[in-house]
């Protein structure tokens, strides 16, 4: 356990957590946009900069990405310093000329008091704020079936050569992933489509709701030793069958305490 | 566009098979080729053990590598800053007139492509003119041509 003060409190953390995780746990309002429990950090949208210092560096001070700073003993933090403000309101200034249509983005910068973007707004642009949750989760799930082409301005996420994305499954982790959903797909007619692709959906055999993709289902399946009995019923169906054989197992201890 | 498998074969066999040769390996098909052939990205991909879309990253990142085949010469107008001063428009213009080809195209024939670049890094002289690897520096107009044509 360490000790760190954050905003003049001292709480307790786990020594080599991320600073975000803990000031997020203690209710503090630092935005952050390309942090994900489930993939590593990796500090590109750099809105949850953070102020910190330490008794012995006597004064000197130095703002660093909290989602990327892990938790030392002693460590003094500040959340909302009139410096950070100042910085988070210039990155949100221009996410939002690159995301003017963004409903997050004109709320996140709204409370910085941007109202409206003071550089020139790419009116025709996407959402994509190029922070790589989609290509990072994607890869977790050892699929990389897409990526960054192009650099500079004309940069995209985007399946290779433009074309449907050989190595997808259609696990939609990308489209939920995206902080500010930019990612299209449609589930129709037990019909998934993604990325241009299409998928044959499974559902459940119980009430008929979409569960995942069959080739979502046979990754599982075959890499991660998931049983197939598992894609046949929905989570609901999977509840209900639980319930019932625990209602059944309470009546039948009640039974026996009579 | 056809290409030669044996000869995409032929550059993986001399590169190492892991992910850290996969620029190595496209630099080789560039200059093979002069571009990257889907069927050769493919093929690295699944030898090297580096996801297609990687591949295509790193084909679509670097100015170096082409997606389409490139010609013979190709020809490299520097417009940094330094040579934009020089005139470096001046001397496009010749070309463009020269080889009716606009920056990005290669010609029919596939003898030419003209590409713009920034800064080569060759600032003291320019305007300078890049043919394949021939750096020519201080180049007049009247001469852009000539040099595009001996090499
Ligand atoms: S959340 Fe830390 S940089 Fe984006
Ligand atoms: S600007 Fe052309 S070489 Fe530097």
């Amino acid at each position: 356990m360490a000790h760190i003060t954050i905003n003049g409190k001292v709480v307790k953390a786990h020594e080599g957590e991320m600073l975000l995780a803990v000031i997020k746990r203690l209710g503090i309002d630092v935005p952050a946009l390309c942090n994900h429990e489930a993939i590593e950090p990796t500090g590109n949208c750099r809105l949850c900069m953070v102020e910190i210092t330490r008794p012995e560096w006597e004064g000197w001070k130095k703002n660093v990405t909290s989602c990327l700073y892990p938790v030392e003993d002693g460590l003094i933090v500040n959340t909302h310093t009139p410096e950070l403000l100042e910085i988070r309101k210039t990155l949100l200034d221009l996410q939002l000329a690159r995301c003017p249509n963004s409903e997050l983005i004109q709320k996140m910068a709204e409370e910085y008091g941007v109202h409206e973007t003071s550089y020139i707004a790419n009116v025709e642009g996407d959402n994509c704020i190029m922070c790589y949750a989609c290509t990072r989760i994607c890869e977790v799930l050892g699929k990389s079936a897409i990526s960054a082409v192009m650099r500079g301005q004309k940069k995209v996420i985007a399946p290779p050569f433009g074309e449907e994305p050989v190595d997808c499954i259609g696990c939609l982790a990308c489209a939920q992933i995206c902080p500010t959903d930019v990612i299209p797909y449609e589930d129709k007619d037990g019909i998934r489509t993604i990325w241009k692709k299409k998928f044959e959906l499974v559902t459940c055999k119980n009430c008929g709701k979409t569960i995942v993709t069959r080739d979502f289902a046979d990754y599982l399946i075959e890499q991660r030793r998931i049983p197939h009995e598992y894609f046949e019923t929905c989570d609901d169906c999977k509840r209900l069958e639980l319930a019932k054989k625990m209602g059944g197992l309470i009546t039948k201890a009640a039974e026996v305490a009579v | 566009m056809n290409i030669d498998m044996n000869k995409v074969t032929e550059i993986l066999e001399r590169n190492p098979k892991e992910p850290g040769a996969i620029i190595a390996v496209l630099q080789d098909f560039q200059r093979e080729f002069r571009y990257l052939p889907v069927p050769a990205m493919v093929k690295a991909s699944e030898l090297l053990h580096v996801p297609l879309s990687k591949v295509y990253s790193i084909a679509t990142f670097y100015n170096a590598f082409s997606l389409t085949p490139r010609g013979e010469k190709v020809i490299r107008i520097c417009k940094g800053t330094a040579c934009h001063i020089k005139g470096a428009d001046k001397i496009l213009e010749q070309i463009e007139a020269g080889l009716k080809l606009k920056p990005g195209e290669t010609s029919a024939d596939m003898k030419y492509t003209v590409e713009v670049v920034n800064c080569v890094g060759a600032c003291a002289m320019a305007p300078v003119l890049i043919v394949n690897d021939k750096y020519h520096g201080k180049v007049r107009c009247d001469q852009a041509m000539g040099k595009v044509k001996r090499g």
